[in-house]
């Protein structure tokens, strides 16, 4: 009587290729991946999981996730949106010159808003009962004014989005910094820094995006305009020729990433407490990084908010531990860039698996 | 299998969640040293804005190198400029339940923040040379006297300029008016300007904002604005490479004692300040001096005892009354300045 091995060698390979594989096609590919770098971590750096990083982590992830979510909408209709992290600065500055308690005339005499929105008693808004909400409301119009303008450039002049986004982005961060000449505006109401006080699992900032998240998800998943975005950035031509307004859409995805673009300034300025003309200027890699790091094709056609969500979590998991591993600072970078290129990287690897597949 | 692969991702999300945001979600204080346990190691968190000038790199380097030597374990952090980042890394510090911590901060509004989240850790935190932007807050601040040297820096220059017997154009490069250092340093620079009405006319600002890049702009349109410029103080020696460049093709870039020469002057007391002063290679009248191994010294000693005297939130103003090293202390006071230590390998 011959007896077959149970686990033959060959079957064994197969095996192991196949979950390899399912690991790497499945799009919670990145969230499996964090929890194993949390596992392993641990031991070695146990305050890793103590609530007070643990929290720290998060309030640092929620405010870079919002701006995200835009970049996955542009990205999905093929687009990249460069000028977010000037739309963060100059609402920054803009919600900030609407509401500081106090202003020093030493430091902004010079400014081009001083005696307009500055004066020596307080921003022209400080001390109105409507104040923070209508700065709220103006740092909103304003980040959907910019992407409205890149969406309408995009659309109708035909420029390519990294040219017309990387424009917007040098003009919108210069004109922070010439509002009021390079300084932060600090003194800043505590209904407004409270929005981004670390406050545990309700914090204001974690609601917020949640809400974000969940809509920007059911507009993607549920509409006929989440539709809309995925056939534009699969194939526009075929998306023109089935009628697909594709104008009107590219407009409304990039005020949309305007719009969160202004959101996470409101949680990030409130959150450091002032108005900063440089606050969106490191950010950039960060957000496309995390939305590519998710899934989110550069390619276009490609991307979920659960993704980016995933994404922008890894990437601050990552920051977060190679900071506790006292790392030292110049290989933190160097580690987060290969972690992209690998990202992206194993993207093309995933689409050729499924190529070959089907 | 799916459906179950979904509930526990959620399971683990939601657990995740709720460990980083439960109540206990606070820092934990510093662990106090055991009785029985021999003598504890404090761990300092150093959080530096960067590197880019001599006058940092040798703040990190007299920092870390002296807390080495006292047997303090020393966590470094570069922001690399980004106040974001830097408030980020001072939480992370805060999370590993550090003894104390040191900043450079990005700028004064900043540490502000800095120091509340520390005051609200009970961890003591000093602030080195670059002062919050208001006094709210406990924290152990170090800063030179910037409106005292400025003045006695640029006080000398005037005394060289009266030499010329003719009304003198000064040019100031302004650093960014957001750090208190600037604002100082620019007062001490009117003092003297004031002072004699009749030896200067209205000078020219050039706004540097801590950059060599925008400095050489605004210099390079200063100069072709107003080339009767000849008198030039520079709130950071680190922009001397920089004015060099717009000069010497303009032909301003003249020794002591050479026709042309403009009477300059800066403050900081870095290398390249030094290695212009030296004698039959002067191009630098004056420069004013941050006492940087005093103000390193001064800051650790303060915070070390705070630390292990338990004092969670000491708060004090430690001044560096620094000095002005000029052509004419030189042969004096020339090895009181850092920079000159370092120009001569000392």
């Amino acid at each position: 009587m011959t007896v077959t091995p149970r686990f033959s060698p060959e079957s064994t390979a197969g095996m192991l290729k196949k979950f390899f594989q399912r690991l790497l096609l499945s799009e919670f590919f990145i969230f499996y991946l964090c929890i194993a770098l949390f596992v392993a971590l641990t031991p070695f750096i146990p305050v890793i999981a103590s609530p007070y990083n643990l929290s720290n982590l998060l309030s640092n992830t929620w405010p870079l996730f919002a701006v995200a979510i835009g970049q996955t909408f542009v990205l999905i209709i093929a687009g990249i949106d460069l000028s977010q992290g000037a739309i963060i600065s100059i609402t920054s500055v803009i919600g900030a010159s609407l509401i500081a308690t106090k202003v020093d005339s030493a430091v902004f005499g010079q400014s081009p808003i001083w005696g307009k929105l500055l004066f020596e008693d307080g921003a022209i808004l400080a001390h109105t009962p409507l104040g923070v909400p209508v700065a709220l409301l103006t740092m909103i119009l304003v980040g959907l004014l910019i992407g409205f303008i890149n969406g309408a450039i995009i659309a109708f002049a035909r420029i390519p989005a990294f040219m017309v986004t990387l424009v917007t982005q040098m003009f919108f961060a210069s004109l922070a910094i010439y509002f009021v000449k390079s300084e932060n505006i600090i003194n800043l109401p505590k209904s407004f820094t409270s929005i981004g006080a670390d406050s545990g699992l309700l914090s204001i900032p974690m609601v917020m995006t949640v809400i974000l998240a969940v809509a920007a998800q059911f507009v993607l998943s549920r509409t006929v305009f989440g539709r809309w975005l995925y056939s534009i950035g699969t194939n526009l031509r075929a998306a023109v020729v089935s009628g697909v307004p594709e104008r009107k859409v590219i407009i409304l995805t990039y005020m949309f990433s305007g719009f969160c673009a202004a959101f996470a300034s409101i949680i990030y300025s409130s959150r450091m407490e002032m108005g900063r003309p440089t606050l969106g200027a490191p950010f950039l890699l960060d957000i496309v990084g995390g939305a590519v790091i998710g899934g989110s094709s550069l390619a276009g056609g490609k991307g979920k908010v659960i993704w980016t969500f995933l994404g922008v979590l890894f990437l601050s998991l990552l920051g977060n531990a190679l900071s506790l591993l006292n790392v030292p600072f110049f290989w933190i970078e160097i580690v987060k860039g290969s972690v992209i290129l690998a990202a992206a990287l194993i993207d093309v690897t995933r689409t050729r698996i499924l190529q070959y597949n089907v | 299998m799916k459906s179950q692969v979904r509930i526990f991702s959620v399971l683990l999300v939601f657990a995740f969640l709720m460990a980083a945001c439960s109540p206990a979600a606070q820092p934990a204080q510093p662990a106090q040293p055991a009785a029985d346990s021999g003598p504890k190691q404090y761990t300092i968190c150093f959080a530096f804005q960067d590197l880019e000038t001599e006058f940092w790199m040798a703040g990190h380097k007299a920092i870390t190198e002296t807390l080495k030597a006292r047997g303090y374990k020393v966590v470094e952090v570069n922001s690399q400029e980004d106040a974001n980042k830097q408030l980020e890394q001072v939480k992370n510090c805060i999370a590993q339940k550090v003894d104390g911590i040191i900043v450079i901060p990005v700028d004064g509004s900043i540490a502000l923040k800095l120091i509340a989240e520390a005051n609200k850790a009970n961890i003591p935190i000093g602030i080195f040379n670059r002062p919050p932007q208001s006094d709210e807050g406990n924290a152990l601040t170090v800063v030179a006297n910037n409106e005292k040297i400025a003045e006695a820096t640029v006080e000398y220059m005037a005394q060289e300029a009266k030499k010329l017997g003719r009304k003198v154009k000064p040019l100031i490069m302004v650093g960014d008016l957001g750090d208190p250092n600037a604002v100082g340093r620019k007062q001490g620079f009117y003092n003297v300007i004031n002072k004699y009405p009749d030896l200067f006319e209205t000078p020219v600002e050039v706004a540097t904002k801590w950059n060599a890049d925008v400095a050489r702009d605004g210099l390079q349109a200063a100069m072709t604005a107003n080339p009767d410029i000849d008198f030039i103080f520079t709130s950071s020696d680190f922009l001397y490479p920089t004015i060099q460049g717009v000069l010497e093709p303009l032909g301003k870039w003249k020794k002591m004692g050479e026709e042309g020469h403009v009477i300059m002057g800066g403050l900081d007391g870095d290398k390249t300040a030094c290695s212009l002063m030296q004698p039959g290679n002067a191009y630098v009248d004056a420069t004013g001096v941050q006492d940087l191994y005093f103000e390193a010294q001064t800051l650790l000693d303060a915070i070390v005892k705070a630390i292990e005297s338990g004092d969670k939130q000491p708060d004090a103003w430690l001044d560096d009354p620094g000095f002005a090293l000029t052509q004419g202390n030189m042969a004096q006071r020339e090895l009181d300045m850092w920079g000159c230590k370092l120009f001569h390998g000392k």
